[in-house]
Protein backbone atom coordinates (compact mmCIF):
# COMPACT_ATOMS: atom_id res chain seq x y z
CA UNK A 1 0.00 0.00 0.00
CA UNK A 2 1.42 2.95 -0.92
CA UNK A 3 0.87 6.94 -0.07
CA UNK A 4 -0.85 7.32 -3.22
CA UNK A 5 -3.52 4.44 -2.53
CA UNK A 6 -4.04 5.56 1.26
CA UNK A 7 -4.99 9.41 -0.24
CA UNK A 8 -6.97 7.89 -3.15
CA UNK A 9 -8.81 5.82 -0.56
CA UNK A 10 -8.82 8.90 1.66
CA UNK A 11 -10.47 11.13 -1.66
CA UNK A 12 -12.97 8.87 -2.38
CA UNK A 13 -14.30 8.72 0.79
CA UNK A 14 -14.83 12.12 1.22
CA UNK A 15 -16.36 12.76 -1.96
CA UNK A 16 -19.04 10.13 -1.26
CA UNK A 17 -19.49 11.99 2.28
CA UNK A 18 -19.86 15.07 0.58
CA UNK A 19 -22.78 13.41 -2.44
CA UNK A 20 -24.35 11.96 0.68
CA UNK A 21 -24.15 15.56 2.10
CA UNK A 22 -25.30 17.60 -1.06
CA UNK A 23 -28.04 14.39 -1.33
CA UNK A 24 -29.53 15.23 1.91
CA UNK A 25 -29.89 19.21 2.07
CA UNK A 26 -31.10 18.97 -1.21
CA UNK A 27 -33.98 16.46 -0.73
CA UNK A 28 -34.80 18.51 2.50
CA UNK A 29 -35.01 21.92 -0.05
CA UNK A 30 -37.27 19.93 -1.85
CA UNK A 31 -39.58 18.62 0.87
CA UNK A 32 -39.42 22.43 2.78
CA UNK A 33 -39.84 24.53 0.06
CA UNK A 34 -41.76 22.50 -2.52
CA UNK A 35 -43.76 19.55 -1.41
CA UNK A 36 -45.02 21.24 2.01
CA UNK A 37 -46.31 24.44 0.33
CA UNK A 38 -47.91 22.13 -2.39
CA UNK A 39 -49.49 20.59 0.20
CA UNK A 40 -50.80 23.53 2.51
CA UNK A 41 -51.30 25.63 -0.38
CA UNK A 42 -52.63 23.63 -2.71
CA UNK A 43 -54.11 20.68 -1.07
CA UNK A 44 -51.42 18.31 -2.93
CA UNK A 45 -49.58 16.01 -0.92
CA UNK A 46 -48.46 13.40 -2.62
CA UNK A 47 -45.21 15.57 -3.00
CA UNK A 48 -45.03 15.39 0.79
CA UNK A 49 -45.90 11.63 0.56
CA UNK A 50 -42.77 11.17 -1.61
CA UNK A 51 -40.40 13.33 -0.67
CA UNK A 52 -40.62 12.58 3.25
CA UNK A 53 -39.33 8.97 2.58
CA UNK A 54 -36.60 9.80 0.31
CA UNK A 55 -35.18 12.13 2.21
CA UNK A 56 -35.73 9.68 5.46
CA UNK A 57 -33.49 7.19 3.53
CA UNK A 58 -31.13 10.30 2.12
CA UNK A 59 -30.83 11.37 5.86
CA UNK A 60 -30.37 7.63 7.21
CA UNK A 61 -27.48 7.45 4.14
CA UNK A 62 -25.63 10.63 5.43
CA UNK A 63 -25.51 9.50 8.91
CA UNK A 64 -24.25 6.18 8.17
CA UNK A 65 -21.64 8.20 5.83
CA UNK A 66 -20.69 10.24 8.69
CA UNK A 67 -20.13 7.14 10.73
CA UNK A 68 -18.54 4.87 8.31
CA UNK A 69 -15.77 8.05 7.41
CA UNK A 70 -14.87 9.10 10.80
CA UNK A 71 -14.78 5.43 11.91
CA UNK A 72 -11.69 5.28 9.69
CA UNK A 73 -10.13 8.95 9.23
CA UNK A 74 -7.79 11.09 11.15
CA UNK A 75 -11.11 13.19 12.78
CA UNK A 76 -11.26 15.49 15.51
CA UNK A 77 -13.59 15.17 17.88
CA UNK A 78 -14.96 19.17 17.41
CA UNK A 79 -15.29 18.33 13.30
CA UNK A 80 -17.47 14.56 14.38
CA UNK A 81 -19.42 16.82 16.07
CA UNK A 82 -19.81 19.47 13.73
CA UNK A 83 -20.98 16.89 10.66
CA UNK A 84 -22.95 15.10 13.11
CA UNK A 85 -25.14 18.44 14.27
CA UNK A 86 -25.34 19.42 10.41
CA UNK A 87 -27.44 16.37 9.85
CA UNK A 88 -29.95 17.84 12.00
CA UNK A 89 -30.11 21.66 11.13
CA UNK A 90 -32.38 22.12 8.36
CA UNK A 91 -29.74 22.92 5.22
CA UNK A 92 -27.00 22.27 7.87
CA UNK A 93 -25.61 20.16 5.44
CA UNK A 94 -24.56 22.41 2.83
CA UNK A 95 -22.33 23.87 5.40
CA UNK A 96 -20.29 20.79 5.79
CA UNK A 97 -18.85 21.89 2.04
CA UNK A 98 -16.07 23.91 3.22
CA UNK A 99 -14.79 21.15 5.82
CA UNK A 100 -14.97 18.63 3.21
CA UNK A 101 -13.52 20.78 0.78
CA UNK A 102 -10.28 21.80 3.18
CA UNK A 103 -9.89 18.39 3.95
CA UNK A 104 -9.81 17.10 0.50
CA UNK A 105 -7.42 19.77 -0.17
CA UNK A 106 -5.28 19.00 2.79
CA UNK A 107 -5.26 15.30 1.63
CA UNK A 108 -4.27 16.27 -1.98
CA UNK A 109 -1.35 19.40 -0.77
CA UNK A 110 0.30 16.17 1.12
CA UNK A 111 0.34 14.18 -1.98
CA UNK A 112 2.66 17.09 -3.63
CA UNK A 113 5.20 17.03 -0.67
CA UNK B 1 -52.32 2.56 -6.76
CA UNK B 2 -52.81 -0.12 -4.55
CA UNK B 3 -49.99 -0.67 -1.97
CA UNK B 4 -51.97 -3.72 -1.04
CA UNK B 5 -51.02 -5.90 -3.98
CA UNK B 6 -47.32 -5.53 -3.85
CA UNK B 7 -47.14 -5.57 -0.09
CA UNK B 8 -45.88 -9.45 0.22
CA UNK B 9 -43.19 -8.52 -2.21
CA UNK B 10 -42.08 -5.41 -0.87
CA UNK B 11 -41.69 -7.18 2.54
CA UNK B 12 -39.95 -10.44 0.45
CA UNK B 13 -37.38 -8.44 -0.66
CA UNK B 14 -37.18 -6.39 2.27
CA UNK B 15 -35.97 -9.50 4.21
CA UNK B 16 -33.99 -10.79 1.08
CA UNK B 17 -31.90 -7.80 1.75
CA UNK B 18 -31.52 -8.04 5.58
CA UNK B 19 -30.63 -11.35 5.29
CA UNK B 20 -27.67 -10.15 2.37
CA UNK B 21 -27.04 -7.17 4.85
CA UNK B 22 -26.53 -8.79 7.89
CA UNK B 23 -24.49 -11.65 5.92
CA UNK B 24 -22.30 -8.94 5.20
CA UNK B 25 -22.37 -7.60 8.95
CA UNK B 26 -20.99 -11.11 10.03
CA UNK B 27 -18.55 -11.64 7.79
CA UNK B 28 -16.72 -8.21 8.30
CA UNK B 29 -17.69 -8.49 12.17
CA UNK B 30 -15.67 -12.26 12.14
CA UNK B 31 -12.77 -11.12 9.60
CA UNK B 32 -12.02 -8.41 12.64
CA UNK B 33 -12.26 -10.44 15.49
CA UNK B 34 -10.00 -13.38 14.36
CA UNK B 35 -7.25 -11.10 12.46
CA UNK B 36 -4.43 -10.51 15.19
CA UNK B 37 -1.50 -10.92 12.60
CA UNK B 38 -0.31 -9.10 10.18
CA UNK B 39 0.84 -10.31 6.48
CA UNK B 40 0.24 -9.46 2.46
CA UNK B 41 -2.57 -12.67 2.86
CA UNK B 42 -4.63 -10.44 5.64
CA UNK B 43 -4.35 -7.26 4.00
CA UNK B 44 -5.49 -8.36 0.43
CA UNK B 45 -8.13 -10.54 2.05
CA UNK B 46 -9.36 -6.99 3.63
CA UNK B 47 -9.11 -5.61 0.54
CA UNK B 48 -11.52 -8.31 -1.01
CA UNK B 49 -13.64 -7.96 2.04
CA UNK B 50 -13.64 -4.28 1.66
CA UNK B 51 -14.56 -4.73 -2.25
CA UNK B 52 -17.45 -7.30 -1.01
CA UNK B 53 -18.63 -4.65 1.30
CA UNK B 54 -19.14 -1.74 -1.38
CA UNK B 55 -20.63 -4.00 -3.96
CA UNK B 56 -23.04 -6.25 -2.04
CA UNK B 57 -23.26 -5.40 1.70
CA UNK B 58 -23.36 -1.62 2.11
CA UNK B 59 -26.64 -1.57 -1.08
CA UNK B 60 -27.93 -4.16 0.68
CA UNK B 61 -28.44 -1.99 3.68
CA UNK B 62 -29.64 0.97 1.88
CA UNK B 63 -31.95 -1.05 0.10
CA UNK B 64 -33.60 -2.39 3.35
CA UNK B 65 -33.92 1.07 4.22
CA UNK B 66 -35.83 1.98 1.27
CA UNK B 67 -37.70 -1.23 1.27
CA UNK B 68 -38.60 -0.72 4.94
CA UNK B 69 -39.29 2.96 4.77
CA UNK B 70 -41.92 2.23 1.82
CA UNK B 71 -43.93 -1.33 3.95
CA UNK B 72 -43.36 1.23 7.05
CA UNK B 73 -45.92 3.72 5.16
CA UNK B 74 -47.91 1.13 2.87
CA UNK B 75 -48.77 -0.47 5.98
CA UNK B 76 -49.31 2.34 8.22
CA UNK B 77 -46.77 0.77 10.61
CA UNK B 78 -45.30 3.75 11.76
CA UNK B 79 -47.31 4.34 15.11
CA UNK B 80 -46.69 1.00 16.07
CA UNK B 81 -44.72 1.12 19.18
CA UNK B 82 -42.63 -1.81 18.19
CA UNK B 83 -41.42 -0.93 15.03
CA UNK B 84 -40.28 2.65 16.76
CA UNK B 85 -37.81 0.39 19.20
CA UNK B 86 -37.15 -1.92 16.04
CA UNK B 87 -35.86 1.48 14.26
CA UNK B 88 -33.28 2.09 17.21
CA UNK B 89 -31.61 -1.03 16.86
CA UNK B 90 -31.54 -0.93 13.32
CA UNK B 91 -30.01 2.23 13.64
CA UNK B 92 -27.52 0.64 16.12
CA UNK B 93 -26.87 -2.57 13.46
CA UNK B 94 -26.12 0.31 10.61
CA UNK B 95 -23.55 2.18 12.84
CA UNK B 96 -21.93 -1.00 13.77
CA UNK B 97 -21.64 -1.87 9.91
CA UNK B 98 -20.31 1.74 9.47
CA UNK B 99 -17.82 1.30 12.10
CA UNK B 100 -16.73 -1.98 10.68
CA UNK B 101 -16.26 -0.07 7.24
CA UNK B 102 -14.07 2.43 8.55
CA UNK B 103 -11.71 -0.18 10.42
CA UNK B 104 -12.03 -2.24 6.97
CA UNK B 105 -10.75 1.24 5.25
CA UNK B 106 -8.31 1.71 7.45
CA UNK B 107 -6.71 -1.58 7.81
CA UNK B 108 -6.30 -0.75 3.76
CA UNK B 109 -4.84 2.37 3.94
CA UNK B 110 -2.03 0.22 5.36
CA UNK B 111 -3.07 0.97 9.33
CA UNK B 112 -1.78 -1.63 12.26
CA UNK B 113 -4.32 -4.66 12.43
CA UNK B 114 -5.75 -4.15 15.31
CA UNK B 115 -9.00 -6.95 16.39
CA UNK B 116 -12.44 -5.32 17.33
CA UNK B 117 -14.01 -7.54 19.33
CA UNK B 118 -17.42 -5.78 20.11
CA UNK B 119 -18.95 -5.38 16.56
CA UNK B 120 -20.03 -9.02 16.61
CA UNK B 121 -21.64 -9.53 19.81
CA UNK B 122 -23.54 -6.36 19.05
CA UNK B 123 -24.45 -6.92 15.46
CA UNK B 124 -25.83 -10.33 16.30
CA UNK B 125 -27.54 -9.18 19.27
CA UNK B 126 -29.19 -6.21 17.18
CA UNK B 127 -30.49 -9.23 14.70
CA UNK B 128 -32.15 -11.24 17.59
CA UNK B 129 -34.02 -8.50 18.95
CA UNK B 130 -34.68 -7.22 15.51
CA UNK B 131 -36.20 -10.41 14.38
CA UNK B 132 -38.47 -11.39 17.50
CA UNK B 133 -39.96 -7.85 17.10
CA UNK B 134 -40.42 -8.04 13.27
CA UNK B 135 -42.24 -11.46 13.80
CA UNK B 136 -43.89 -11.23 16.94
CA UNK B 137 -44.58 -7.98 16.95
CA UNK B 138 -45.07 -7.79 21.11
CA UNK B 139 -46.49 -4.42 22.01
Amino acid sequence: MTRDDYRDIELAQLRRLEFASFVEGTTLLLLLIIAVPLKHLYGWPTGVRIMGPVHGLGFCAYLWFVIQTVAGGDWRTREIARVMICAFIPFGAFFNRALLSRKMASIRNGRKS
Amino acid sequence: MNFAIYYPWLKALHVASALIFFGGVVSVGVFLHMVTNDSPGIRALAADIRRWDHIITTPSMLLVWALGLGIGGAGHWFNAPWLTVKLVFVVILSAVHGMQSGRLRRICQGASIRPLHTSLPVAVTCAVIIAILAVAKPF
